[in-house]
């Protein structure tokens, strides 16, 4: 086009909003009873084994709302700073394709469930990580620089498809249903993003904020999230013009990755589009794309997107939802401190490392657990500083150490079995077992100097559910179960740790005796044989003793100070 | 007049109250009664094609259970062991489920509609499944691929529609009773032609659970029987709160008759009750004269009664007609998506080419009669963008303007009295060629499924015309939720024939 090879494009500034499909964890379905595969009870089932009459759409059959997935829906969107609506209501998107059975998907489109909400972004390393470092510091820094909030206009419930599966030997389509009617929050950003990097931590924040309240277990891999970027770009002209490139939406992308690598591939590709066509934003200009994670490569699927209709219209099978003040309430009571806030605390209050935190807030399981056990520390009589130290060593190195090992002896004997799905294996540190006051009892004894720190490890260890397939001897785990009393557990197993004066002084006696040249070496001032006897004696102390208080009684009897 | 003139239904037919009589005195069985059942519908279903299927080793078990039952003192109440039949868009798990379609004739539910599940669980003796008019969109029955029902008061007539099929085999006498399903008078109309009661409970009062959905915001299960005290307790069965439906009334709603006892509605008021008559439905010309005589006497005897008529206003049947047909055929589009050959039901051979959009349109031509295409295309441009505002929208504050103005008139009288139907049973092809014709059949009857009142249609005269006697029916049009009011106040003007 003539107008566009006389200029040349001086800059690119992204315009970029963003749809997210989660997939909720409830146990059935947005409108029946029957199993949802994106519960993790029931994500292994054979392909239509999770139908009924509503699934299929059958004659006759009607849908009827799950209240579960309305109220994981409010969450997520109390969670985006949302307005829950008094009144929402059901609609039919009509169109016709083999996945989806009525032929209508029924979901929520002049009244969304959510909607107007926004969400700040948190401040960003230079690789496009989240900067936890600078989140628990910069308090006063963002009062004076606001940080860049994202709208989210809406978000809304409805159910999902079912998939399609091409076999290649027959050449047929086969029809799975298991995910058809699986409940679905469609969020919808404002256009508000100026990079893929602020996009990509906005998914994770997202993904986090989800999986903390419950709505998803937020695995990747199985779909539980996809995105759905709408880019363009504003392209400022070397003769001073501004141009919008049309909006291309590219769906279905399902891992951090391919979001930044799609949005960078698009911004790549449409100033050059542009000075190619010379197609600018307008009605019917939009553009729906997919994304070739092998070429790098966005691909054409469907022009004109918003030429569609849809004919939506109010579903008459369906009631509006009214949520009325007092469900509201009890559904905001219920939203958890959100896992970012959690981050900040961690390193502001208890004083931990930026890993630490980050490990803490990686599982909303395990973070709970720690803020469980901090508490119970400092019911104790630990002050709460020093508490969230010991529970961090407790769940991040006890804990973490022995969910790793039993996890690498699950992921192997599924290989040796011949399954697969390593998602679903995964241990945490919360899933051993051991509880809050467990944690607390043993970090209570440790703290008052009643068992060794080899000895609490080990206590962690004893306390630990027993795993029914034999692995390695940490992860073995005692057996004591979660309401073994770890005070029970070290005085049976003889783990506290004798204060008796005499019979330390036995100990020393008994070991200068038996290696009279060492005893005789720290006499003479050679301090480091010391060691040879410090260890001696806690051998016959069998872990009683405590080193410090051997080590000073031993040194007394030789007549050495230190 | 091709066919042969059926039997025609004897004067003094008993209802299902005489014929649980019968079973209580140990004077007939179930058995008993069930074969006569199967054996009149077995003789008289060729002339009159009411039944799309006849279910007779079913029957005769469900009957010799009914029987044992009975012996073992564990009698399951007044409707155990009567023979019923039901409209062919009621799902049940067994034999046929088909709505009267090439798409679903070999269709067979795996479960069964809660309506049919509570008759079921009263007892009741399933004889078959009846004709109707293509997934209940029609007036007469002629719309049914397995072809017309026939009137049984003159069979070159047609007995109404779409629920032509049950209202024919309870005045052939077939069967005492039958559940329809009614969207825009497809039990009260064909009830009228047969010389039947029909039921219309108000929208939610039954649930729709396993009803082959036509227009889901217009739909409801409904008695069709040979006297008032039946359609009562097959009504008080079948309603009730259902989890399964979203729209079925909550359980804090007053049950719609005050016991489950067999007694027939009585009505005890401090005042005597107070009936409305439409001004401009009076003396109306499109009515036939037979029918508007029968308005009169209908009225003449509630003052008779004591009850005291008042002249009132309601919007223009031909408005609501236009509004109902906007709204069922939006719904319709919508709710008849699903048949598209890929899961259940007609799937055309498109031979090797995997074109999915052929396996579509040769399915729903192939399978779908005229008249549902017909709504289908037409409920599809309804809502398209672009004519969902001028008709969809418009027709939905029609609907809301039509409800609040009966609603108003409900305030003024406890009941609404007016024709079922502008006149007798007509001609079978009378008025296929002309489907707007059709369409104004239901111009008495489409409003109330807009408001969602609940209405009953009762035989109140019949009129000799060809030397055929052909029963006249006539409308109450009552308050929401209070069916058992209604029934009681329709006692007034039925036709009494034992």
């Amino acid at each position: 086009m003539s107008t566009t090879t006389r200029v040349s494009i001086e800059s690119v500034r992204p315009i970029i909003g963003l749809e997210i499909h989660v997939e909720l964890r409830t146990r059935t379905r947005m409108f029946t009873g029957a199993p949802n595969v994106a519960h993790p009870e029931f994500e292994h089932a054979e392909p239509n084994t999770l139908i009924d009459p509503v699934v299929l759409g059958l004659p006759g059959s009607l849908p009827v709302m799950n209240r579960t997935a309305v109220e994981l829906s409010m969450l997520v969107g109390l969670a985006l700073g949302c307005r829950i609506a008094e009144r929402s209501v059901w609609d039919r998107k009509s169109y016709f394709y083999p996945d989806l059975p009525k032929n209508y998907q029924i979901s929520q489109y002049e009244l969304p469930l959510c909607f107007d909400g926004s969400v700040e972004l948190p401040p960003m390393t230079a690789d496009g990580k989240i900067d936890l470092e600078l989140l628990a510091v910069a308090s006063a820094a963002e009062e004076s620089t606001p940080r860049h909030r994202i709208g989210v206009l809406r978000a809304h419930l409805e159910e999902d498809a079912g998939k399609l599966l091409h076999d290649s030997a027959s050449g047929a389509t086969l029809a799975d249903y298991n995910r058809a009617g699986t409940p679905l929050l469609e969020i919808v950003t404002q256009p508000d993003f100026r990079s893929s990097a602020e996009v990509v931590v906005f998914c994770q924040m997202l993904r986090d904020v989800c999986r903390f309240v419950g709505a998803t277990q937020g695995v990747m891999q199985k779909g539980h999230m996809r995105f759905e970027p709408n880019i363009n770009a504003e392209l400022t002209l070397s003769d001073g013009r501004l141009v919008w490139t049309p909006i291309t939406e590219v769906k279905n992308l399902n891992s951090f990755k391919a979001v930044g690598a799609a949005i960078e591939h698009e911004l790549r590709e449409q100033p050059k589009r542009w000075l190619a066509d010379g197609v600018e934003f307008g009605p019917g200009s939009k553009t729906t794309r997919g994304w070739d994670d092998a070429r790098g490569e966005t691909f054409v699927q469907r022009e004109k997107e918003d030429a569609h209709d849809y004919r939506y219209f109010p579903d008459p099978d369906l009631v509006p939802v009214v949520v009325d003040s007092a469900w509201l309430d009890s559904v905001r009571a219920r939203l958890p401190e959100l896992p970012l806030a959690r981050a900040r605390r961690y390193l502001r209050e208890f004083g931990l490392g930026v890993k630490e935190a980050a490990a803490l807030i990686d599982e909303p399981a395990v973070s709970d657990l720690f803020d469980a056990a901090v508490d119970s520390c400092e019911r104790r009589g630990i002050g709460r500083e020093r508490a969230g130290k010991l529970a961090a060593i407790a769940v991040l190195q006890w804990g973490l150490k022995r969910a790793n090992e039993r996890t690498a002896v699950r992921i192997r004997r599924a290989e040796e079995a011949g399954r697969s799905g390593a998602t679903a294996l995964v241990v945490l540190a919360s899933d051993l077992g051991v509880g809050a006051e467990q944690i607390a009892g043993i970090l209570a004894m440790r703290e008052s100097g009643a068992v060794s720190a080899a000895s609490a490890d080990e206590l962690f260890g004893l306390l630990c559910s027993k795993e029914d397939e034999p692995g390695e001897s940490a992860g073995r785990g005692g057996g004591y179960g979660p309401g073994a009393d770890p005070e029970v557990v070290a005085e049976a197993r003889g783990m506290i740790i004798v204060r008796d004066d005499s019979a330390i002084d036995a100990w020393c006696e008994q070991v200068i005796a038996a290696d009279p040249k060492a005893a005789e070496d720290v006499r003479s001032g050679k301090v480091q044989a010391a060691g040879r006897l410090v260890g001696a004696a806690m051998k016959l102390a069998a872990g009683k003793a405590d080193a410090k208080t051997v080590r000073a009684r031993l040194m007394e009897k030789l007549g050495v100070k230190e | 007049m091709s066919a042969a003139p059926p039997d025609m239904p004897p004067a003094n037919a008993m209802d299902l109250h005489d014929r649980a009589a019968l079973l209580a005195s140990g004077e007939r069985s179930s058995e008993d009664l069930t074969r006569d059942a199967l054996a009149a519908a077995d003789r008289l279903n060729p002339a009159l094609n009411a039944f799309i299927e006849i279910h007779h080793d079913a029957a005769i078990d469900q009957a010799r259970a009914s029987d044992q039952r009975r012996s073992n003192g564990r009698s399951l109440g007044p409707l155990d062991g009567l023979p019923i039949a039901l409209k062919d868009n009621i799902c049940l798990a067994h034999g046929r489920t088909t709505c009267a379609s090439r798409f679903l004739e070999s269709y067979r539910s795996p479960y069964t509609a809660t309506a049919a599940q509570r008759l079921i669980d009263a007892g009741i003796v399933v004889v078959g499944k009846t004709n109707m008019d293509e997934f209940a969109m029609g007036s007469s029955t002629e719309n049914s691929a397995f072809g017309p029902t026939r009137n049984p008061h003159d069979p070159s007539r047609v007995p109404g529609g779409s629920s032509g099929g049950s209202a024919a085999a309870v005045g052939a006498n077939i069967v005492a009773a039958a559940l329809g399903s009614d969207t825009g008078g497809s039990i009260r109309q064909p009830a009228a032609f047969c010389g039947c009661v029909g039921l219309k409970p108000t929208y939610g009062r039954v649930s729709r659970w396993g009803l082959v959905a036509y227009a889901s915001s217009l739909d409801q299960i409904g008695p069709i029987t040979r006297s008032l005290r039946d359609a009562a307790l097959l009504l008080s069965v079948i309603a009730g709160h259902d989890p399964l439906d979203s729209t079925s009334a909550p359980a804090s709603v007053a049950p719609p008759c005050p016991s489950h006892a067999p007694s027939a509605p009585s009505t005890s008021r401090p005042e005597p009750p107070t009936i409305g008559l439409p001004r401009a439905i009076r003396n109306s010309t499109g009515n036939h004269p037979a029918v508007n005589a029968a308005l009169e006497s209908a009225a003449h005897a509630f003052e008779s009664a004591g009850a005291r008529i008042v002249e009132i206003d309601l919007p223009d049947g031909r408005d609501a007609i236009a509004a109902y047909y906007i709204i069922a055929c939006a719904e319709a589009s919508s709710n008849l998506a699903r048949f598209d050959g890929v899961r259940y039901g007609r799937r055309a051979d498109i031979g090797p080419s995997a074109d999915l959009e052929a396996l579509y349109r040769r399915s729903r031509t192939e399978g779908f009669g005229p008249e549902v295409q017909r709504r289908i295309m037409l409920g599809t441009h309804v809502l398209s963008a672009g004519y969902a505002d001028r008709y969809y929208h418009t027709a939905q504050r029609a609907r809301e303007f039509i409800r609040r103005a009966f609603q108003a008139a409900l305030h003024t009288c406890n009941a609404i009295l007016m024709p079922a139907t502008p006149g007798p049973a007509f001609r079978l092809a009378e008025k296929t060629t002309d489907p707007l014709a059709l369409y104004l059949e239901d111009v008495y009857t489409v409003s109330v499924n807009l408001a969602g009142l609940p209405a009953v249609s009762v035989p109140v005269a019949s009129a000799q015309i060809d030397g055929k006697s052909l029963p006249i029916g006539m409308q109450l049009v009552g308050r929401p939720f209070d069916e058992h009011d209604l029934l009681a106040l329709a006692s007034t003007v039925m036709l009494r024939t034992r």
